[in-house]
């Protein structure tokens, strides 16, 4: 009898108590929802109002407040500009990108195997990895023009550093134990590479992919602002030449969505590709 | 009959640096004129301080190295390289970790025709689980090695080397990484795969404990260079089927038979009472 009635009680109690705790935790991810986005928001709002309310009429030219840049890049959404150069600027980014990403992992796999090839290598490709990309900007206008070809070696160029190097450290930081053990159960010399040294390496390999992603669409931007007929780096400097400050703002937020993007997608990549690493604590 | 392990007068140097000038080229003896041989279904472990060529030993008659001088002969044919004749079990389990539990196990079944036969990707499968199943570790199958305790790691380790059944099972300090209940637990189970298979064992580890509990013979190295120093053969039937035999005074005796091996030879043991 007493035990029934405690055991009720104890019912009793926690039912009650159950419908807080779930609110509880709805509650707990929704504040963290609104904290981590709070800055953004606060952000934005800064950007709609302090260009009208704190700004001159002679400088809010220079800052207009986010609604005129949303209503402009819809504006160029709609006639189809922002369209056709995020179309433009992305192919080159992929083009050299891809271009990168095979050349980059292919030397990193030859380098990282052949001791003297490294030898010979190294001492060039620590110079040319410690010449700023932009540095070369001019070299490669000049030589390859202004078209798509200098854009893309642009591209190229500043994404396989990072692709490279990381290739080649994945490939050297193969456990020795591993190789061992492959040997013993029976991995001849030819096959130890398919087998162990390139699926040990992935995780870093994409690291540098990742990287190298990165770059490209930085150092694209860059280039397209020098010299381009179209992409969203010439869409900035023209519309700032044209004096159409919203348009400049619209593709400089659009350069900022994409780059974001970028990153995501690569960053899950990466991930997918590492899933059987220990996660780091 | 032919041994199935024989080390022959074996002796390996290496190269090496000497100190701070290292351009002096020096050698070091780790094995030196070691002879022995093990019989077919023999659990041989091989006890010795740090520096006494163990592993040296171990990677000889894995067929990673070549011995300087002598033979190492398997079946009475000198070994050439890795063989599926002879599997490796390592301290740090050397699990591949992009490969779940079941891909481990079937990683050796992929590189070579097992019994002359090249296995299908289900036999491959099937075969795997088995030995899973034999090491104990039904269910974790998919699991990847960082989501493994360390004992379970062993045990997949332990059936990768099975799954090609070698007629050796070559064992390096393999629980000298666990914790003392997991390494009891394994030893036992080790003892009754051992049983149950009929593979010869050769087991190495610097435990005396162990090395008296699991082997059918101790035998017994020297440090710098490594030498064998005796061979202790040990009668102790009851071994692995539970019960405390470790306190039993013929265990007690054989241990210290080893202890005084390991330590009475040693002239550090007469100089260190020289100095106190």
């Amino acid at each position: 009898m007493s035990a029934a009635v405690v055991t009720g009680a104890a019912t009793a109690a926690s039912r009650p108590a159950a419908l807080p705790r779930l609110a509880r935790r709805v509650g707990r991810t929704a504040g963290r929802t609104v904290w981590g986005s709070a800055a953004i928001v606060l952000f934005l709002a800064v950007w709609e109002f302090a260009p009208t309310f704190l700004l001159t009429p002679a400088t809010r030219v220079f800052l207009p407040p986010l609604h005129v840049v949303l209503a402009a890049g819809w504006q160029l959404t709609l006639d189809g500009q922002l369209e056709s150069n995020i179309a433009a600027s992305l192919s080159r980014a992929a083009s050299g990108f891809a271009i990168a990403v095979v050349v980059g992992v292919a030397a990193g796999l030859l380098i990282a195997s052949y001791r003297r090839l490294d030898a010979f290598l190294s001492p060039l490709l620590e110079l040319f990895r410690n010449t700023a990309a932009l540095a070369l900007l001019p070299v490669f206008t000049l030589l390859l023009g202004i078209g798509e070809t200098s854009k893309i070696t642009m591209v190229a160029y500043a994404a396989f550093f990072p692709i490279l190097l990381n290739t080649i450290a994945g490939v050297r930081g193969v456990d020795p134990l591993l190789i061992r053990a492959a040997r013993t159960l029976g991995v001849g010399r030819a096959r130890l590479f398919a087998k162990v040294v390139l699926p040990a390496a992935v995780p870093t390999v994409f690291t540098g992919i990742r990287m190298g992603g990165a770059a490209s669409i930085l150092v694209l931007v860059a280039a397209e602002m020098v010299g381009a007929k179209a992409g969203l780096g010439f869409l900035i400097v023209n519309a700032q030449n044209s004096f159409l400050i919203p348009d400049m703002y619209a593709g400089i937020l659009a350069i900022a969505l994409i780059g974001l993007a970028v990153n995501g997608l690569l960053v899950a990549l990466e991930r997918r590709f590492s899933r059987w690493r220990a996660p780091a604590v | 009959m032919t041994p199935k392990i024989s080390l022959r007068n074996v002796t390996k140097r290496f190269p090496v640096r000497s100190g701070a000038d290292a351009s002096a080229q020096g050698t070091l003896t780790a094995l030196d004129d070691v002879s022995i041989d093990v019989p077919p279904g023999d659990f041989l472990a091989l006890v010795g301080p740090s520096g006494s060529g163990k592993t040296t030993l171990l990677d000889l008659l894995a067929g990673l190295t070549e011995p300087t001088s002598g033979a190492v002969l398997v079946d009475g044919t000198p070994i050439t390289g890795p063989g599926q004749d002879r599997g490796v079990v390592f301290q740090q389990y050397a699990l591949f970790p992009w490969r779940t539990a079941l891909a481990n196990v079937t990683f050796p079944l992929e590189n070579r025709p097992v019994g002359g036969v090249r296995l299908t990707r289900a036999q491959r499968v099937q075969r795997a689980r088995e030995h899973l199943e034999l090491v104990g570790l039904r269910g974790f199958e998919d699991r990847y090695p960082h989501e493994l305790s360390g004992g379970m790691k062993q045990r997949v380790a332990i059936a990768r080397s099975l799954a090609y059944r070698p007629d050796i099972l070559l064992m390096d300090e393999p629980f000298g990484a666990l914790d003392a209940q997991t390494r009891e637990q394994l030893q036992d189970e080790l003892l009754r795969i051992w049983r149950a298979t009929g593979t010869t064992i050769l087991f190495i580890t610097h435990d005396i404990d162990e090395a008296v509990y699991l082997g059918t013979r101790v035998a017994v190295l020297s440090a710098r260079p490594g030498r064998l120093q005796a061979v202790v053969e040990t009668e102790l039937p009851h071994r692995g089927h539970g019960g405390d035999i470790r306190s039993d005074p013929r265990f007690v005796r054989l241990r210290h038979e080893v202890w005084s091996l390991l330590h009475g030879g040693d002239r550090l043991v007469a100089e260190e009472r020289a100095v106190a």
